[in-house]
């Protein structure tokens, strides 16, 4: 999941993948937009078919956190 | 044709589209129900038939909750019947949203279930509150249902159990809707607009956009932008309005929904350029084809200022992007680009009904759009209307042809680029609560609200605070974890002296 997410990380935002850290944080490290983000959850969304709670996502700060919710969500499956 | 009445759109479009499709949204994956223009009407009339058996009538009716039939069916219901909507944000914190529910004098509130806190919280804080209404709650029996002060009663259960017709004709000229926005001062201002001021504003420019057209709705409900031009216009032409159900799925809702038109924000814009960009090297057709759909062809920007770069961007694609401009107090749209009269560095041309000057560089505006004040807050409203004249409170100018060009911004608000309006001041009043911020200045930085804080080292110093960046972050991270998205803090700077201030000693902003 992380790696995916560090590539997909990179179709968004001007950043390469060794600079990525599972602490960095989307909007104040990575220079996401709320958008973005909610766009790039939509794709992972499709890509392993699971649903994301637009709620839980906006509380979503590090691309630890993001790992950690979103393998939640695929061991559900 | 010009409407002067909300009613009066819904009721023409019945009439020629009737058992045409409306409303459309998913039930499901990939899976969607509609409504037709018939049910939209008699289903609103319904809701208003039982706001009167409710004595309600009249009375001032919030709605919260993402798009949805139900919100739809309620707004119409509530205004059509002659009483005042207030539509609030569904991602406000619950104490904020009780608050306005207290300071607009709402009796009803209509909510949808994912905000079920704040009508626990509605319950115990708004002593003028007298009936919730679930927009998701079973219907039962009118017995079991109950209609005692306090009970939360069943959106379905109502318009299920009415019929006939609703009749009565809303004055055009008596409030409509009471709309929050961001205050200067850090105190949300409660907009007050008449039917007129909804109607006219959607319907007074032929923007020459066929009737049945499908336009997917993807902004939050409770803006005055969405409502006018994506549901009242959407409306007067008859389209398909098809309900965008996230903001995670507004790629895949495209394919499902296949429109030909959407309403966006700048913030929006900004990263589907991104995905157009990422694909730059196949013919643009096919690009615009898997993302959009042939069938696609506009987009509107609303709601904040958008580089006229991604026009050129999205024109290479045989995507037409028409810049507007407006403002909560003008229903909103005081100008628009059309797509025979394009000016890229303009926000648009003045709407047939508005007019406009500049005082001292201020963009000032007249016209059946502008608001009747704010509710309850005589001050702000002398501040903002002088003799029918709305001041904007943007910099700007308007050309020999109706163009209106922005230059700056008098007013301190920060718009962001999703068309959200942030009073740096209600954040800075909040942030001051904290011992450890002994002075703050909230701005926009590079599309991000920014803090820059000066500590209070003494305090620290008696806390054996060592690590002053963690510490400040960490309230950063408490007021961002109970504060809607657009109004969270994502960055952050410390100062190691005092701000500049000015002789009546305020920080010194610019």
């Amino acid at each position: 999941m992380y790696e995916k997410l560090v590539n997909l990380i990179c179709n968004y935002v001007e950043v390469k993948p060794e600079n990525i850290t599972p602490d960095s944080r989307f909007m104040e490290d990575l220079g996401f937009t709320s958008f973005d983000f909610m766009s790039m959850l939509g794709e992972l969304e499709d890509e392993f078919d699971i649903e994301v709670d637009e709620q839980k996502a906006a509380d979503i700060r590090t691309i630890q956190e993001a790992v950690t919710y979103l393998e939640g969500l695929v061991g559900q499956e | 044709m010009v409407y002067s009445t909300i009613r009066d759109i819904l009721q023409h479009a019945a009439e020629k589209f009737g058992t045409e499709e409306a409303i459309r949204y998913k039930v499901g994956k990939g899976a969607t129900e509609s409504k037709t223009y018939l049910q939209l009407k008699g289903d609103s009339e319904c809701f208003s038939l039982a706001l009167q058996e409710l004595g309600e009538q009249g009375s001032h009716i919030a709605v919260t909750g993402p798009t949805s039939y139900e919100w739809l069916v309620a707004y119409m219901g509530i205004v059509n019947g002659g009483s005042v909507a207030v539509p609030l944000d569904v991602s406000l914190p619950a104490q904020e949203m009780c608050e306005l529910l207290d300071r607009a004098d709402v009796t009803t509130f209509v909510f949808d279930e994912a905000r079920q806190d704040v009508a626990d919280m509605a319950k115990e804080c708004c002593p003028k509150l007298k009936y919730l209404i679930s927009m998701q709650k079973e219907s039962r029996t009118e017995a079991e249902q109950g209609t005692e002060a306090g009970d939360v009663l069943s959106f379905h259960g109502l318009v299920g159990r009415q019929t006939g017709k609703f009749t009565d004709m809303p004055d055009p000229d008596k409030l409509c809707t009471i709309m929050y926005t961001s205050g200067t001062t850090g105190k949300s201002k409660g907009v007050m607009l008449t039917h007129r001021n909804m109607a006219e504003n959607a319907t007074c420019l032929d923007m020459k956009i066929p009737e049945r057209t499908v336009i997917m709705s993807v902004l939050p409900i409770h803006h005055a932008y969405c409502l006018s031009m994506d549901i009242l216009k959407a409306i007067s032409l008859g389209a398909i309005i098809c309900i965008n159900d996230s903001l995670l799925r507004v790629v895949k809702n495209i394919k499902l929904f296949q429109p030909n038109m959407i309403l966006m924000v700048p913030l929006m814009i900004e990263t589907i350029a991104k995905k157009l960009e990422d694909v730059s090297g196949l013919p643009k057709k096919l690009v615009k084809r898997q993302i959009f759909g042939s069938q696609f062809h506009t987009i509107c920007s609303g709601g904040a200022y958008l580089n006229p770069a991604y026009i050129d961007l999205f024109e290479k694609y045989g995507i037409t992007i028409l810049q507007g401009y407006g403002m909560t107090e003008c229903a909103p749209v005081i100008s628009t680009t059309v797509s025979w009269n394009i000016k890229k560095e303009s926000v648009g041309q003045l709407i047939p009904n508005c007019e406009a000057k500049t005082v001292g560089e201020e963009l000032w505006v007249r016209g059946s759009s502008v608001m009747m004040g704010y509710y309850k807050m005589p001050e702000e409203t002398a501040e903002t209307l002088h003799e029918g004249w709305l001041a904007t409170g943007d910099l700007g100018y308007v050309d020999d042809e109706g163009f209106v060009f922005l230059t700056g911004r008098k007013k301190n608000l920060i718009i962001t680029k999703n068309g959200e309006n942030v009073s740096p001041e209600e954040l800075e009043n909040k942030m001051s609560e904290e011992r450890l911020v002994q002075e703050i200045l909230v701005r926009e930085n590079e599309g991000v609200i920014e803090a820059e804080i000066y500590p209070d080292y003494e305090y620290a110093k008696k806390k054996r605070i060592t690590d002053m960046e963690a510490a400040l972050q960490k309230i950063i991270d408490n007021y961002n974890q109970g504060a809607p998205v657009y109004k969270r803090i994502y960055r952050m700077k410390i100062r190691e002296t005092e701000f500049e201030k000015t002789p009546s000693k305020k920080i010194k902003r610019y």
